[in-house]
């Protein structure tokens, strides 16, 4: 049998720090040695903390229990995401994590929503989902595993710390064999002829040798921007903002859903923890200043801050390859596409699950490395046109970003995708790629995209029985979200953190 | 306020035309749409057989249509799936079974580990890790099969004109006016058919034509830009030949496809017959040739007429022009070498449902039909060209022509994925999915070179334990299934003991 693959990753953080955990609980020993190299000196970004359901695949197949998991990173539910003052100021809707309608209906059941409303029915589209009004209630339970039953209409994610979520891995990891370098990088080192990397060499004089390269390093991209030079597609132009200030303040109502509001010159977060709640302004320079933002953010805090703000710099876009030679990027040294659906963790963990299936052995296979640029590209441009499209469809008037953003040129994929629901009310479906078409189905109608028509499929049932099919399944709806816990408290009985045991652990890692 | 479409024609025959009317009646005739088809002279001859995927279950359900009396009134025979013979020198035919799998772990299929079997000497060959297949060479059906985390499922080969023929009752009885008639005209304004003038004068105006008279494409045939993209260049069978052999006793749970020096040839069980299919190369022998060389080829006697047409795979440029929607051969046609006629048509049909225009006079729904149509062809020529590409008939002209031959960047693709790892990359709109690429890939001797790296998780009693099971559930599985002739005598005692019922 050959030598096992030795494996180097770049960064410690939720990208680094996920990687070595499927690299080290997926592959046996036999095929790969996983080191992680980090300094504890350079910081991490960790703004993400809230996820997308996804993440729950990735912690099953990892083998993570997800109470233990809740409890150690003071975790919260997390059911959709709010969007306050999007469409227009005092306009707010949420995209759920689940279908509008009942299960199986979703090609058709917002084609009958668009009716009823045209004979006068005056609910919103999220009032048919079990998740929105769930979320709304501020209530809780796991769903139900049967397909057809309503309580399978949705699905969750987390709110946590993401800190606390690398230093569960970490410890995970660490226990599962993986070997943990503490260092900073001082020179890399490639083949000549090649150009491959072939080793790091830290300020300790320590040289780590590997086959392949994981680069976790964030934004500074060391391995794949810096030391191979790949190049980076700039995506501000239709996603302007640059900048985060976050700040954590004392905990309030817990609820299960992140909420953004659109603000004077970008968004600001809303993510409730078990021990606090995260705040944060995404927001352009171009159209103000850190310190007036951060005036601002302060400003808005409907609980007492718990630290100073702290200001992240970014730019959206990526990598143009996020494989190249024998240097894969993970996380932000690959790209980063701003927050506001919260996939940074989620393009972590696609990178890392597409990456496994194609492990290279100790020389690159191109056929390997192009299948997994092929599926990160399309992950990478769908979820770019979703986020632009809430951009893009925002009707405020009041301040020079959302003008911009109304008005600016978009990629011709989204804008197809806007004129047919516009025209039509349909939706197109991929294969592979986040969001569902109930995901673009409330984003469309929240921001005010009614379509000016609905399929002539939804025409075939008489009025009064499509209306009063609505309120019957409406009532229904609502009665078994009265039967749910209360978010909070369906947390302690779960998964409640020993708030001040676990500070106190946070407080030694940190 | 909108005007909404009141009035679709689909102009059309056989199978396309009255599965269309069959679907429309369905979903829109509720909504105050009316339908009327436009009858052109039917294309099928006596001999012509369709031979369908298991999908078209889901549509005979969706269009009410009681799968029984295919057994009783199409000559319908259940098949498991292909058997493809003589496509590569002296390796054993393989079976291509109609299977659902299911992963063993999160993202990790049975394929992996048979892959990693076989480099450590796993002598079983891959079909017989299929159910389908197994059952398949067993001549059971795969009727409500399961159990053990393995699905297969059987498709059909039906007379093509009986089943048209069902499908046209079915149509009419549910109220679709219909009309035989022949186009003496079509009358096109800009991007907009106006009116489609019959044989006998009569003038028929709609806001919605569909175009089902297949390879005739009567009615998109005239839109501009919207030519026929020849596919000739990657598919090089030019011309076809249709006959009837006598029925096969006992009725085998398969098709089969075997190659000879000029193409390949079809043979699909019936109750009464076994419908025949050559498809070649005409620059390399000629009709007549061909006849007298069947029956050796095929060794089977022939009976009756034989039938020969041209072919021509390829796409038009716009499936979906103005107020015109081609669907099925009138969009595009390949070789009826994988079973996918049928399908394509009710994969066009359903879209056209998901994306039916809101709006009489605007149609900006096309463009995307047009994509997944596009996706969708293209997905199965590939398909088709993956056969001809791997094949390992060695010094004949026509089968090293095909193996040297570059194909599409598409397929290349996925034949270079596979080879590297055994992985199968899916785009949107696959007919096929994992399993039957797996299966026509492995089947035709391309071996992955590696294979994914969590297999090396399981340890190895372990690995060849699952291994036994799988083949142990798949034997215990195919054995508790009825053999083909029990299984359509069975349906027609039900009919008996439900008439006696009645009685």
């Amino acid at each position: 049998m050959s030598e096992p693959l030795d494996i180097v990753i770049l960064g410690g953080g939720t990208a680094g720090w996920m990687a070595a955990t499927a690299l080290v609980s997926l592959i046996p020993p036999t095929r790969c040695r996983v080191r992680l190299v980090e300094s504890e000196e350079i910081g991490i970004v960790g703004v993400g903390e809230a996820t997308f359901p996804e993440i729950r695949n990735f912690n099953d197949a990892v083998g993570i229990d997800e109470a233990e998991m809740m409890r150690a990173t003071k975790a919260a539910f997390k059911l959709g995401i709010q969007f306050v003052d999007w469409g227009f100021k005092g306009s707010n809707y949420l995209h759920p994590f689940g279908v509008h309608g009942p299960v199986g209906m979703d090609h058709i059941f917002h084609h009958r929503w668009l009716r009823a409303r045209g004979l006068g029915a005056t609910r919103e589209i999220q009032d048919y989902s079990f998740a929105a009004q769930a979320a709304r209630d501020c209530r809780f339970q796991l769903p139900e595993a049967r397909s057809t039953a309503l309580e399978s209409a949705y699905t969750y994610a987390y709110h946590f710390d993401a800190g606390l979520y690398a230093a569960y891995l970490r410890d995970l990891a660490e226990r599962r064999g993986v070997v943990r370098t503490e260092g900073k990088v001082q020179d890399v080192v490639q083949d000549p002829e090649t150009g491959n990397i072939r080793s790091l060499v830290l300020e300790s004089g320590e040289t780590i040798s590997g086959d392949l390269f994981i680069d976790c390093s964030g934004f500074r991209s060391l391995l794949l921007g810096k030391t191979l030079g790949v190049g980076w597609d700039d995506w501000s132009k239709w996603l302007p903002c640059d900048r985060a200030i976050a700040v954590p303040s004392e905990r309030d109502e817990l609820s299960p859903y992140t909420r953004s509001t659109a603000m004077e010159a970008g968004w600001r977060w809303r993510i409730p923890l078990q021990h606090r709640t995260g705040n944060g302004y995404v927001f352009s320079t171009s159209f103000i200043n850190e310190d007036e933002a951060a005036t601002s953010l302060m400003r808005s805090l409907e609980t007492k801050a718990l630290a100073d703000p702290r200001v992240v710099k970014f730019q959206a876009g990526r990598r143009l390859i996020n494989w190249e030679k024998n240097c894969v990027a993970v996380g932000l040294a690959g790209g980063f596409l701003e927050p506001l659906e919260s996939t940074s963790i989620y393009l972590i963990q696609v990178a890392i699950m597409q990456l496994v299936p194609l492990l290279p052995g100790k020389i690159v296979d191109p056929r390997l490395r192009d299948e997994f640029n092929r599926l990160i590209d399309l992950q990478y441009e769908r979820i770019r046109d979703f986020l632009i499209l809430h951009y893009k469809l925002n009707r405020r008037d009041d301040a020079e970003i959302w003008r911009y953003a109304a008005a600016m040129e978009v990629p011709d994929s989204l804008t197809r995708k806007i004129e047919l629901f516009r025209h039509s009310a349909i939706i197109e479906r991929y294969r592979d790629g986040l969001f569902p078409p109930t995901s673009w189905l409330s984003v469309f109608i929240g921001q005010g995209l009614i379509p000016e028509s609905y399929s002539p499929l939804a025409d075939t049932m008489p009025g009064e029985s499509l209306i009063s099919h609505l309120d019957a399944f409406h009532a229904d709806l609502l009665d078994r979200v009265e039967e749910m816990r209360r978010h909070d408290r369906f947390i302690d009985l779960y998964c409640g953190a020993d708030l001040s045991a676990a500070a106190a652990a946070a407080e030694m890692r940190l | 306020m909108t005007r909404r479409i009141q009035q679709v024609v689909v102009v059309g025959s056989d199978a396309a035309a009255w599965m269309a009317a069959a679907a429309l009646l369905r979903s829109v005739s509720g909504a105050g749409i009316s339908v009327r088809v436009v009858e052109l002279p039917s294309l099928l001859q006596p001999v012509d057989a369709y031979s369908a995927l298991p999908e078209l279950a889901g549509f005979h359900r969706r269009i009410g249509l009681d799968e029984n009396l295919l057994f009783r009134s199409c000559k319908a025979v259940p098949v498991a799936g292909r058997r493809f013979s003589n496509w590569s020198g002296a390796a054993p035919p393989f079976i291509h079974g109609y299977d659902r799998a299911s992963p063993v772990a999160a993202g990790l299929g049975f394929t992996q580990l048979w892959i990693k079997g076989r480099e450590r000497g796993l002598r079983t060959d891959f079909e017989n890790f299929s159910l389908a297949s197994v059952a398949a060479k067993a001549g059971r059906v795969p009727v409500a099969s399961g159990g053990a985390g393995l699905h297969a499922a059987f498709g059909y080969n039906l007379d093509a004109r009986a089943y048209s023929a069902l499908l046209r009752h079915g149509a009419t009885r549910g109220g679709v006016d219909s009309k035989a008639a022949t186009i003496a005209d079509v009358e096109i304004e800009g991007d907009r058919i106006t009116a489609v003038t019959l044989d006998d004068g009569e003038r028929v105006e709609a806001d919605l034509f569909i175009d089902a008279s297949g390879p005739r494409a009567a009615l998109i045939g005239h839109m501009s830009g919207a030519d026929l993209e020849s596919w000739r260049e990657w598919l090089p069978c030019d011309r076809m030949l249709i006959a009837s052999a006598k029925a096969l006793k006992p009725l085998p749970a398969f098709s089969q496809i075997s190659a000879f020096r000029h193409g390949w040839i079809g043979l699909f069980p019936l109750q009464d017959r076994t419908a025949l299919v050559a498809a070649f190369d005409s620059r390399a022998t000629s009709d007549q040739a061909l006849v007298e060389d069947l029956p050796a080829l095929a060794n089977i006697p022939m009976g009756g007429d034989v039938m020969a047409s041209d072919l021509s795979q390829g796409i038009r440029r716009r499936t979906w022009a103005g107020n015109c929607v081609a669907i099925g051969e009138a969009a595009f046609s390949l070789e009826p070498l994988d079973g996918v006629q049928l399908h394509i048509l009710h994969y066009c049909i359903s879209q056209l449902m998901t994306l039916f225009p809101v709006e009489a006079g605007v149609f900006p729904e096309a463009q995307l039909y047009d994509r997944i149509i596009r996706r969708l062809a293209v997905n199965l020529r590939d398909f088709q060209l993956a056969h001809y590409k791997l094949n390992r008939r060695f010094d004949m002209p026509f089968w090293d022509g095909r193996r040297d031959a570059a194909v599409p960047e598409t397929l290349q693709r996925k034949l270079d994925v596979f080879t590297a790892r055994g992985r199968v990359q899916l785009n949107d709109d696959e007919t096929f999915q994992d399993q039957d690429w797996e299966s026509l890939f492995i089947g035709h001797g391309l071996m992955p070179q590696s294979y994914d790296p969590r297999v090396d998780a399981i340890p190895e009693q372990e690995h060849i334990a699952q291994v036994q099971a799988r083949l142990n559930d798949i034997v215990g599985l195919a054995e508790a299934m009825p053999p083909v002739d029990d299984f359509i005598a069975g349906v027609n005692a039900q009919r008996a003991a439900e008439a006696n019922a009645v009685g």
